[in-house]
């Protein structure tokens, strides 16, 4: 599709043709490598990034001492988070309309269910803008038994800071905030979490 | 003649564009300004969603402290500031000019830069290659391919 | 049963196609070319696993046998029939079995069409590749997303159905199918152009015969997206159709490139020039396409379209790494071997033109991927968090869509090689006039804004340039004047202006208002007049409906809040008045009960000419079939230059407008419209 070129005329220029090849070849290389540079760095960053589940964020209330938590629960009774010295506690924030929350719940459930019989970890879910009995209604179907606080004008919510649900609140026995969770927990995440904490402590020769 | 048309539709265009830019003061309405404001916002409890569009309890909050600020004739620029200050930089649904959040604006000016540049360069050096004249042989050889059409038209190859 | 036949079918495809790659690899490796052949059985056992597979999981799930894991994860008693058979894809495994069922028939049909060429090392490193991808798909299937675990149900066990937002709407049923026709079915042209560098056969057609399967692809890839928007629409209850939202983005990609590749080629086709951007945006097309399954399916970004997370992700990272090398390895390796002899004689001339096209998609495939990925970058770099949302889009990207607008007027008046400003001017002349029209009707309809304002004057612009074109092909040639590539390419054009100009008047002139309502209230929103009239509860086998009726200037409507699952997930469906003007579409936000005294929250939405996005949608597809159509070359590498021949086999000569000039006027091409 090309035409042929009679070599009469074009004036012949052998410098041409010679001073043409290395820098077309340079300029490809070079493009290649950049482009080949910029994959591998594009996809180091998508390799390293955790899921949206179990991601433990940055939050000023770490190293804390952890808001004050009390109010009534679901089941009439009352809560407060000062109770549960010497135990780990999750604080988690969740709603009915929420879909993650509803994928988290029975990671919950399982952890909830574990650690009751041990008796080393707390469970305690926060009611984040939803009305109580949807609340009732979302445990009478999914089951899990552990207090819910009711925190109608969200005073709570905006001590621990949290814009959406859902997220949890990892506390030490000491009563200090060690972690924050957005986006849904499992259970495994939440015990690996726990364990690492104990044992950076540990090293550190903190009780 | 034909000119004149392109004249006439210069013409008629400029005056509709007038018409049409001048009407366009920018938001018109206290609600048109909390709605363009909301727009730009992130819904901090879904992934994504503008405040404007959510219906999450937190969005139906800032959508309604806008309003407020608004009311108290707060400029744009301080709502948002004070947005973040109490929920932090990714309530924006776009990052700020300053900083690592700018280089999202930045990058696709310098990567349309470099484009044009590219191809400047590109037409630039074809320019300076040497152009293609037909020479008698060329010449010959062409008029040998399309000898049989010619013949078949009736005219002499 | 279910389960095992199933299992088997996984493993069938499994040892089917890397059977087949190793077959191909060795026949290619020690030139036993007819071994090629065998591979084709392999291929076509590939095919009977996926079939084996689907069918065993669509039964599962018919039937709702909950000893299959998937089943017990998705499906449910519930669900009525149909949307059952989509369960297939509404969760990350069974949608990979719909991917491996559209990947295996593919293949199979390259094997049927290529039957005869079996013995060229080209169709074999083509099938090589494609049996690799199978391969990487149902090794998926069978370790990190195996929907065929077995399950032990408790007595009485129901599933939970679906993901209540997929089973809203029947459109679930069409939109990932067309989806993944397209998507998976870039998987051919990638493959020739793989084989095309591998045996340095870079100088034929081979990217050109593979050009109808790529505007197939193409063209499922459009009607997917058009779908995927409208269901966004008329299911999410937040009023808009794009939100620029990472799935959304990541399927953009490959649509953009693809776009760009499909107008290059022609270059290629004309004047052998392009190669190498043909062959980065083809490989960068199908790239993308894994990326995109990456980032939907990975998790890595949260997005309401958000399905599932997965150990998934690091199987398609890696084979995503895998591919970008794999390709820009055979790019550099024969860069030499695609550098083209000719060169773009002008800027002002139909390849100046596909060049500045590629220039302009590339830009905004590259926008949307920064848009994307950067707060995963800034996160990784410094651990802030930011959000790029869509005002960063809309921004980047209308000044890139007004120049495309513009590009699609002038190009198709470009001839090759050279342009004049005469040329051009008497050609553009009365496409000027549809443009400055439009911008005058638009001001009078009360349009204003000086961006939406160039989208009605470029829009008209563009239109008039590709009527022009099928109205000329038309007059000179009958029927033939609108199939053909360059006819149906302009009757896509003319979609697409339908999609930009529907696109600027709804999303700059909507109106949005929120409403609270007591029974029999009323309120004006933008000239319509919404009463509430009261509420209306239905029951479903899978969902509580409570309706709000709703009535938009005497018609009435029913936006509803369902709920799944008795009180557990309420999920809302708007109603939406829909005319050629506008639409007026209706969220209910929150229902009336005993709390709030009956009253209802209404979001009422109005926008104009949403409706002829779809249209437009529609008339693309129109485009792209008509575009598909044979032209009368034989062949798609038979020389552009060759005269159309009779039946008789005699040239024909005399142009349309008789002046005696063989063939070719300064016109359009009269005879080549493929």
């Amino acid at each position: 599709m090309t035409a042929p070129v009679a070599p009469e005329s074009v004036p012949p220029d052998p410098g041409d043709d010679v001073a043409e090849a290395p820098p077309r070849r340079r300029t490809g290389l070079i493009v290649s490598a950049v482009v080949a540079v910029l994959a591998i760095g594009f996809v180091a960053v998508l390799a390293t990034r955790e899921p949206a589940t179990d991601r433990r964020r940055d939050s000023p209330l770490i190293g804390k001492v952890v808001p004050p938590l009390s109010g009534e629960t679901l089941a009439g009774g009352n809560f407060d988070i000062d109770d549960q010295r010497s135990r780990w506690v999750v604080v988690n924030f969740f709603a009915t309309w929420c879909v993650p929350c509803r994928i988290e719940h029975p990671e919950l459930d399982a952890f909830n269910q574990a650690h009751a019989r041990a008796g080393d970890a707390v469970l305690v879910s926060v009611l984040f803008d939803d009305d109580p009995a949807s609340a009732r209604d979302f445990f009478d179907r999914n089951g899990g038994d552990w207090p819910v606080v009711l925190d109608g004008d969200g005073l709570i919510a905006s001590a621990f800071g949290t814009p959406k649900v859902p997220e949890s609140y990892l506390v030490t026995p000491n009563g200090r905030v060690a972690a924050k969770f957005t986006g849904g927990v499992t259970r495994d995440g939440v015990d690996r979490a726990i364990d690492q904490i104990e044992q950076a402590a540990a090293e550190r020769g903190v009780p | 003649m034909r000119l004149l048309g392109w004249l006439a539709m210069a013409a008629v265009l400029v005056a509709a564009l007038a018409i049409g830019v001048a009407d366009d003061g920018g938001p018109r309405t206290p609600e048109e300004r909390a709605r363009n404001l909301a727009e730009t916002v992130a819904c901090p409890a879904c992934d994504g969603q503008s405040v404007a569009e959510s219906d999450a309890a937190a969005s139906r909050g800032i959508r309604t402290l806008i309003a407020e600020r608004i009311d108290q004739g707060a400029s744009d620029d301080a709502i948002r500031d004070e947005l973040v200050a109490t929920w932090g930089e990714s309530i924006l649904l776009t990052p700020d000019s300053s900083g690592v959040g700018g280089l999202v604006w930045v990058l696709p000016v310098v990567a349309l830069v470099l484009a044009l540049a590219g191809v400047g360069y590109v037409f630039w050096r074809w320019r300076g290659m040497a152009a293609v004249h037909a020479s008698d042989a060329d010449r010959e050889l062409v008029d040998q391919a399309l000898a049989p059409a010619t013949r078949a038209r009736g005219e002499d190859p | 049963m279910n389960a095992a036949l199933g299992q088997g079918g996984v493993i069938l495809g499994v040892a089917a196609s890397l059977g087949g790659v190793a077959t191909l690899a060795v026949a290619l490796r020690q030139r036993r070319l007819h071994l090629i052949a065998v591979g084709r059985s392999y291929a076509l056992l590939a095919l009977l696993g996926a079939v084996v597979a689907v069918a065993a999981m669509e039964r599962a799930l018919i039937t709702r046998d909950f000893t299959v894991q998937y089943v017990a994860d998705t499906g449910s008693h519930k669900t009525p029939a149909l949307y059952n058979v989509a369960t297939l894809w509404a969760a990350l495994e069974g949608s990979l079995l719909l991917w491996v069922l559209v990947l295996t028939g593919y293949i199979a049909l390259v094997v049927h069409k290529f039957r005869r060429r079996l013995n060229d090392p080209l169709v074999g490193w083509a099938l090589l590749t494609m049996l690799v991808v199978s391969s990487f798909f149902f090794l998926l299937l069978l370790f990190p997303a195996n929907p065929f675990h077995t399950f032990d149900p408790p007595p009485g066990f129901d599933g939970p159905g679906p993901n209540p937002l997929l089973q809203n709407h029947p459109l679930m049923a069409f939109h990932p199918p067309m989806l993944y026709l397209g998507i998976v079915g870039f998987t051919v042209p990638f493959a020739f152009a793989v084989a095309a560098l591998a045996t340095g056969r870079v100088g034929e057609g081979w990217l050109l015969e593979t050009r109808r399967w790529t505007l197939f692809a193409w063209g499922f890839l459009t009607v997917g997206i058009v779908l995927g928007a409208w269901w966004s629409y008329e299911v999410l209850n937040w009023g808009g159709y794009w939100g620029w939202d990472p799935v959304e983005n990541a399927v953009l990609l490959p649509w953009l490139t693809g776009t760009a590749y499909l107008h290059s080629v022609m270059v290629q086709e004309r004047r052998g020039m392009l190669r190498v951007w043909n062959l980065s945006l083809l490989c960068a097309t199908f790239s993308l396409t894994i990326l995109a399954t990456f980032l939907t399916r990975s998790g890595v970004i949260a997005s309401v379209h958000s399905f599932t997370e997965s150990d998934i992700g690091v199987w398609l990272l890696s084979f995503f790494g895998l591919i970008v090398a794999v390709t820009l390895g055979l790019i550099g390796w024969r860069g030499d071997r695609l550098r083209a002899p000719g060169r773009i004689d002008s800027p002002l001339s139909r390849e100046g033109a596909f060049l500045a096209n590629n220039v302009l998609f590339a830009g905004f495939a590259f926008v949307v991927l920064l848009g994307t990925v950067f707060p995963l970058i800034v996160e990784a770099v410094n651990g802030d968090q930011l959000s790029v949302g869509a005002p960063y889009f809309e921004r980047m990207t209308m000044p890139i869509g007004i120049t495309l607008l513009f590009l699609m007027a002038v190009a198709p008046v470009l001839p090759w090689r050279k342009a004049s400003g005469e040329l051009l001017a008497q050609r553009l002349f009365w496409p000027a006039w549809v443009g400055t029209g439009a911008v005058v009707v638009a001001v009078l309809l009360g349009a204003h804004g000086l961006a939406p304002l160039l989208a009605f004057g470029l829009g008209g612009f563009a239109a008039g340039s590709a009527l022009r074109q099928v109205v000329l092909a038309s007059r000179r040639q009958g029927w033939r004047g609108v199939v053909g590539r360059t006819n149906g390419g302009m009757i896509v054009h003319l979609g697409v202006v339908l999609i930009a100009v529907a696109l600027a008047a709804s999303s700059s002139y909507d109106t949005e208002r929120e409403l609270t309502l007591d029974v029999d209230d009323s309120a004006t929103v933008a000239g319509h007049e919404i009463t509430y009239l009261g509420p209306r509860t239905v029951e479903q086998s899978n969902k509580t409906s409570i309706r709000a009726r709703v009535s938009v200037d005497g018609h009435v409507y029913e936006p509803a809040i369902n709920r799944f699952g008795e009180g557990e997930t309420a999920v809302g469906t708007p109603a939406v008045a829909t005319s050629p003007a506008r639409d007026v579409y209706l969220a209910l936000l929150q229902v009336p009960d005993d709390d709030n005294a009956g009253r209802i929250v209404l979001r009422v939405v109005v926008q104009p000419l949403v409706l002829w996005l779809w249209i437009g949608g529609a008339v693309m597809l129109v485009g792209t079939v008509l575009a598909a159509f044979p032209g009368r070359r034989r062949s798609p590498t038979a020389p552009v230059s060759e005269l159309p021949r009779r039946a008789t086999g005699a040239p024909i000569l005399a142009s349309a407008n008789g002046d005696g000039r063989a063939g070719r006027t300064d016109e359009e091409p009269v005879e080549v419209p493929t």
